[in-house]
């Protein structure tokens, strides 16, 4: 039962030796190749400092590419929306872009945090943190969101589903690899979306469930073209609940038929019990709440009033 | 081998940026977070440190005008930016900004340690909004914890200034 | 409805006190012009701009930086230490074990049970088991990684209930129940033979953290004559004083304690000083040079005292009508691993006894019946947190209330307008209550402000879905003014100056309660003098006279008193001169605003400097010292009876929440709190004080919870264990009323942890209200709520 040192014992002084500041995507890689595996990426740094203080994460040279330009702004090409590497939780927010045609991600960037963490934290590392329940990657998982990873040996897109791993794991490798771009498509008029969180306090708090839930609707025959519900945290990664997705494609758009969407959801997802942020079975229980409120006010936005 | 990159122990990295409007520039360690150097080599201690992890906000400062958490920050990201501290808002011939008056007309501070940080959110806020309704006032202070007052006097004293009182 | 002849003997009783009141108002609207007045603090323009000066601001050259190796066991034996490697790091200037101590190696703020460095075992995980002192925090910290002890580990018990028991592992010597009180009132077989409606429950409540903003720290510095000054936030420099000088095998007078400014305290910050004082104190007399000792976020939580927990069990008795006639409490109070604040200091001094002497509430009962059982366990330990024992008790007495009043289909409302205290009341330890009895009027004013006959019967669904359903609660509480103990003297001293200008010398300290603006005020007010004339000497052992500690609401009233004392024999002085001066007798004349002055002719005056000048030049008297002592406490060791507090300051809060019967989030939508506080010295400042322990009793009823894995704090950080944030509290409505207290300044009593307690239950009650269930173990968090949902059977129909 002895609880280990890093636990008890903690100092303020953060333990790496070297800060680069590189000033281009290239230079950036070269650091990282040249670093051997001692260098990682740290831009916003609202997880990157704190796991260094906590000696959870080891590294003797940080990479800041916070002041690559090449990594920054929201643009829209054709109907996708593309997000540069650096674009913060709150810079996402504030794009009519983003809060027009991507709303579940804007609130979902709204919630991370508090206003100073989003002023500094960024979409790609809330990505590469890789927590089951980050409120900028669910929805981003919602969106299908696809992201371009570089490295010395050039450029390769990943779609979201494939890129979490494990609690704190993903494909990319931050100490040789940086992600440079987030894409997804704009929702159009016929889709809607939502984003739900519960919490035990109302700001800066990590959540006890995380749900975003993007549909394609045919308002007129009240049907359910498509539907994409992400979770987080029911398992090790950020979850897309595809068994009931495809269960709900199309289906009548109804109240019945997302009841039974909830039921089936909570009953495949398997939140772990967590002494701090709830129990497997009432996470299973709010799973059931949060996918039935999720759809019915995706599909309002799609423009499918349930009766 | 990058030329950014040298052999052995920390050598020192020079740091130059603005600071309260003063061009300011000192030689850092690589690992220095600018809470520390704000604190400890400039001597701006009314920035605190709180909790070191981003989540009591004591050590708000405003980086190019925008509210961060100066113990989340290392020091090299200020390069070449503009710091603002609570300092910062006090005029030469010492009046107070117009939120330092007002939290305390309003009797807004208890214990005070988060009272530069609540300020400094709330200029970042008045900057961008200048009359913010009480959602969005609670919304700016979110993120700096208050164990004394539960936030009321401190609301009241953003909204004194909003609402022109 | 309400019973007719009920309601006029309430409105006999509020007409009467009401009368006080507006006559108080009226006397302080004539007579008071500094006291009683919403002044700026003094402390503002510091603050506001960032040039305060807390523990941390002070530079740290010269200092070595003390650390401290922490126990990763719960329960055990230590078999070997060995320090050879850590010694021999470069930079570290010290590593002491237990032996190193050169005095006692004990501290503790009632019974010094806790080592400074253990010796033979560690009783919980965080336990001190070496000191490193270091040129460089980081070196001292990788000086701790170096130290290799050798443990063997004992069995640990973490439940109050399984310490007790037979053959349970033995914490201390003594054994593990640490103290155990008990208090009889009448007979309760008899009352609970009386009553028509009897229910019984349990409610359990966890370990809670003070999460001031400011982290501890301390400074210890040896002085060239051999004195130890120890300097940092803290609330009690008498109490640490009075440790670390045995600590150090010193005299009392050769160990002095200077406070800095506090960020925030709440009780917190008595207790840490003395621990992290006696920890740095002994480093800097072995090293020779100064020591600066501060903990991280984490440590704190990890190692300094905690509210305590505990698991109350209560049967109550009522009358169909309502009338209580029983009331029976069983407290397990979890201890921790050290005696802290915790057991009884004879009379009535200590957290447990005043759990124990609030538990029946402001009730008229005739039969209680208390028995209260302290237990150490392998847990961090219990102490001070705003409310001293009273915040838990208050969570099952306002409960239980409501789940009577349910039972006989009353509202929450009329069972307290049935029960509450009102003057000649007399409460569970048969004190009679004959002076200052507010709580009635509290009821009334809060009802009023909150329109609770209208919000009371406009509860229900909000929407057509029905998952969110509005509902309202009360909560009542009664707070001690004083802490109950043989030993509760204030002492100041105040020098007046030939110019007018004056010196107040007190050792009450600030930490963010506004005593630094409310104690000068005071001192203004009876020397007739402006405030900005009265420069407050901060807290300095060397320098103020004996205090006390600045805690149980005590120092406005009990401070107060002892500088209108001080004042007094300054006045004496000055009103003797200017009498003659003025040629006006000294009945006549009056100090106020800088002038002394003919009663009946104000015209015939001189300046306040003047007369203060001819003072020092006929050599008058111009300093005076005040010593004041509360009316003795008393409380029999056997039966609980006894008048333990001299004077209660009374509080009703009322909340409006919205609950999400299908997630159990609780969102607070409306919120008021009545007081009757004696005399508000400072209205504004009091205000705050509402508003921010309205703040700490939402925490406690909604998210806070320290959670502890085989003795490990699982939420070390701020991170997670959570505070109440700008979107988490209300609007609160502070209404004040002013019932005065004969003892205290210009009728002041306490208010500094009232306005916490009442928080919590009537928060639990509104959620009740709403959503149908009932938490009854702490926190009410969404899931503690969904469940209690569940247990009743699911949401309301309607």
């Amino acid at each position: 039962m002895a609880h280990a040192f890093e636990k008890l014992h903690w100092s303020r002084e953060l333990e790496f030796g070297q800060y680069l500041t590189p000033g281009s995507l290239d230079d950036a890689l070269q650091m990282l190749a040249d670093g051997k595996g001692q260098a990682r990426v740290i831009a916003g740094g609202t997880d990157v400092i704190p796991e260094l203080r906590r000696r959870h994460l080891k590294a003797s040279i940080l990479v800041d590419i916070t002041r690559l330009p090449e990594l920054r702004g929201i643009t829209q090409e054709g109907e996708d929306i593309v997000l540069g590497g650096l674009v913060t939780h709150a810079q996402a927010p504030a794009s009519a872009l983003i809060r027009e045609r991507a709303g579940l991600l804007a609130q979902g960037c709204a919630a991370v945090g508090s206003p100073q963490i989003r002023n500094l934290g960024t979409l790609a590392g809330n990505l590469i943190s890789g927590q089951p329940a980050a409120d900028a990657s669910i929805p981003l998982l919602a969106l299908d969101a696809r992201v371009t990873i570089a490295s010395l040996e050039g450029e390769r897109e990943v779609p979201l589903k494939e890129f979490f791993l494990d609690v704190g794991k993903t494909v990319l490798d931050s100490t040789r690899e940086v992600l440079t771009r987030i894409r997804f498509r704009a929702l159009g008029p016929d889709q809607g979306g939502c984003y739900l969180r519960l919490s035990k306090r109302k700001a800066l708090c990590l959540p006890m469930l995380v749900c975003a839930v993007q549909v394609t609707a045919d308002p007129q025959a009240k049907v359910i073209k498509e539907a994409a519900i992400a979770l987080g945290p029911v398992a090790p990664v950020p979850f897309r609940e595809v068994r009931t997705e495809e269960s709900l494609r199309g289906a009548a758009a109804s109240r019945q038929v997302i009841a039974q969407a909830a039921e089936n959801a909570s009953a495949w997802c398997s939140p772990r019990d967590s002494l701090l942020r709830g129990s497997c079975d009432y996470r299973q229980e709010m799973v059931k709440v949060f996918v039935r409120r999720g759809l019915t006010k995706a599909l309002e936005q799609a423009g499918c009033t349930l009766d | 081998m990058h030329p950014g990159l040298k052999d052995g122990n920390m050598s020192t990295l020079k740091l130059s940026f603005k600071v309260n409007g003063k061009l300011t520039s000192l030689a850092v360690a690589p690992n220095a977070l600018l809470v520390d150097v704000l604190r400890e080599d400039l001597g701006l201690t009314g920035t605190k440190a709180g909790c070191r992890e981003g989540e009591c906000g004591a050590c708000t400062v405003l980086l190019d005008g925008e509210p961060v958490n100066s113990c989340l920050l290392p020091a090299m990201k200020a390069a070449g930016r503009e710091v603002t501290t609570i300092e910062g808002l006090v005029q030469e011939d010492g009046t107070l900004h117009a939120l330092q008056q007002s939290f305390t007309d309003q009797g807004a501070s208890q214990c005070g340690f988060c009272t530069p940080a609540m300020i400094l959110n709330a200029k970042a806020l008045l900057d961008k909004a200048p009359h913010p309704d009480e959602g969005q006032i609670r919304q700016a202070l979110s993120g700096v914890l208050c164990r004394c007052t539960g936030y009321r006097k401190i609301v009241q004293a953003v909204q004194n200034i909003a609402q022109g009182k | 409805m309400f019973d007719k002849t009920d309601d006029k003997k309430e409105a006999k009783v509020l007409t009467k006190e009401k009368i006080d009141l507006q006559r108080l108002a009226r006397e302080g609207q004539a007579a008071l012009t500094v006291a009683g007045t919403s002044v700026r603090r003094v402390d503002d323009p510091l603050k506001v701009t960032g040039k305060l000066k807390y523990g941390a601001d002070y530079p740290a050259e010269g200092f070595l930086h003390g650390k401290i190796l922490r126990s990763p066991h719960p329960h055990a034996r230590i078999k070997s230490i060995n320090i050879k490697k850590a010694q021999e790091l470069e930079g570290v200037a010290a590593v002491l074990l237990a032996k190193d101590v050169p005095g006692r190696n004990g501290f503790g703020a009632i019974i010094p049970d806790q080592p400074v460095i253990c010796g033979d075992k560690v009783r919980f995980v965080g336990d001190g088991v070496a000191l490193v002192a270091a040129e460089s925090e980081k070196i001292a910290h990788q000086a701790l990684s170096l130290i290799e002890v050798e443990y063997e580990p004992l069995p640990a018990v973490f439940d109050p209930r399984e310490a007790m028991a037979e053959g349970a592992p033995k914490i201390h010597e003594k054994g593990n129940l640490l103290s155990y009180d008990k208090l009889i009132k009448g007979d309760v077989a008899a009352g609970f033979a009386q009553a028509e409606v009897i229910i019984e429950r349990t409610y359990q409540v966890p370990f809670l953290e003070h999460a001031y903003i400011e982290p501890d720290m301390v400074m210890a510095i040896p002085q060239p004559d051999g004195t130890m000054l120890v300097e940092g936030p803290m609330q009690a420099p008498f109490t640490t004083r009075r440790n670390v000088a045995p600590v150090l095998g010193l005299p009392i007078n050769k160990v002095r304690c200077r406070q800095i400014h506090m960020g925030g305290g709440f009780g917190g910050k008595e207790d840490s000083p003395i621990d992290i004082g006696c920890r740095a104190a002994v480093l800097a007399w072995h090293t020779k040079r100064p020591v600066r000792l501060a903990l991280e976020r984490e440590e704190i939580t990890l190692q300094t005292a905690k509210r305590h927990p505990m698991i109350m069990e209560v049967k109550i008795g009522a009358k169909k009508d309502g009338t209580l006639t029983a009331f029976q409490g069983v407290i397990y109070d979890e201890q921790g691993a050290y005696a802290s604040l915790g057991p009884r200091i004879p009379p009535a001094g200590g957290s447990h006894v005043h759990s124990m002497v609030m538990m029946a509430g402001p009730y008229e009962i005739p039969n209680v019946k208390v028995d209260a059982y302290l237990a150490y366990t392998n847990h961090p330990y219990g102490g001070a947190m705003r409310g001293f024992g009273a915040p838990q008790v208050h969570i099952a007495h306002e409960q239980v209330l409501d789940e009577l009043a349910t039972e006989l289909g009353l509202s929450p409302l009329e069972i307290r307008r049935k029960n509450a205290f009102k003057l000649g009341s007399t409460t569970a330890t048969g004190q009679v209550l004959n002076q200052s009895v507010g709580l009635r009027d509290t009821l009334e004013a809060c009802a009023k402000a909150f329109e609770w006959d209208r919000r009371y019967k406009q509860t229900g669904y909000l929407d057509a879905q029905r998952s969110k359903r509005r509902g309202v609660g009360i909560g009542m509480g009664w707070y001690r003014t004083s802490i109950g103990t043989g030993f509760d003297g204030c002492g100041a001293n105040v020098y007046v100056h030939e110019d007018g200008s004056v010196l107040l010398y007190s050792g009450i300290t600030e930490m963010g309660q506004g005593a630094f603006t409310v104690l000068p005020q005071i001192c203004a007010e009876e020397l007739g003098v402006r405030l900005e004339d009265v420069r407050l000497v901060t807290p300095d052992t060397d320098l103020v006279p004996e205090s006390g500690p600045t805690v149980g609401s005590r120092s406005t009233t009990l401070m107060g008193n002892a500088i209108i004392m001080a004042a007094r024999q300054v006045k004496e002085s000055l009103l003797e001169t200017a009498s003659m001066m003025l040629m006006v007798p000294v009945e006549r004349l009056e100090s106020k605003d800088r002038k002394i002055f003919d009663r009946d002719h104000p015209e015939k005056s001189l300046a306040f400097r003047e007369a203060a000048a001819r003072c020092m030049a006929t050599g008058k008297r111009l300093i005076g010292q005040g010593w004041w002592t509360p009316p003795p406490a008393s409380l029999d060791g056997h039966t609980g009876q006894g008048n333990p507090y001299f004077v209660y300051t009374y509080s009703t809060h009322m909340a409006q929440v919205v609950v999400d019967v299908e997630t159990g989030e609780v969102d607070i939508e409306k919120y008021v709190a009545a007081f009757d506080v004696g005399k508000a010295i400072n209205p504004r400042a009091l205000e705050g004080q509402i508003e921010g322990g309205v703040g700490m009793g939402l925490g406690y009823a909604l998210m806070e919870e320290v959670v502890i894995t085989d003795g490990l704090i699982q939420n070390t950080s701020l991170q997670n264990y959570l505070i109440p944030t700008t979107l988490d509290v209300p609007d609160i409505q502070p209404v004040i009323l002013e019932v005065k207290n004969e003892f205290g300044p210009y009728g002041a009593k306490g208010i500094g942890e009232m306005p916490n307690i009442p928080a919590t239950p009537a928060i639990l009650n509104a959620i009740t209200n709403a959503c149908g269930g009932r938490v009854r173990s702490l926190p009410a968090d969404p899931e503690a709520v969904f469940w209690a949902i569940r247990e009743a059977g699911g949401p309301p129909k309607e």
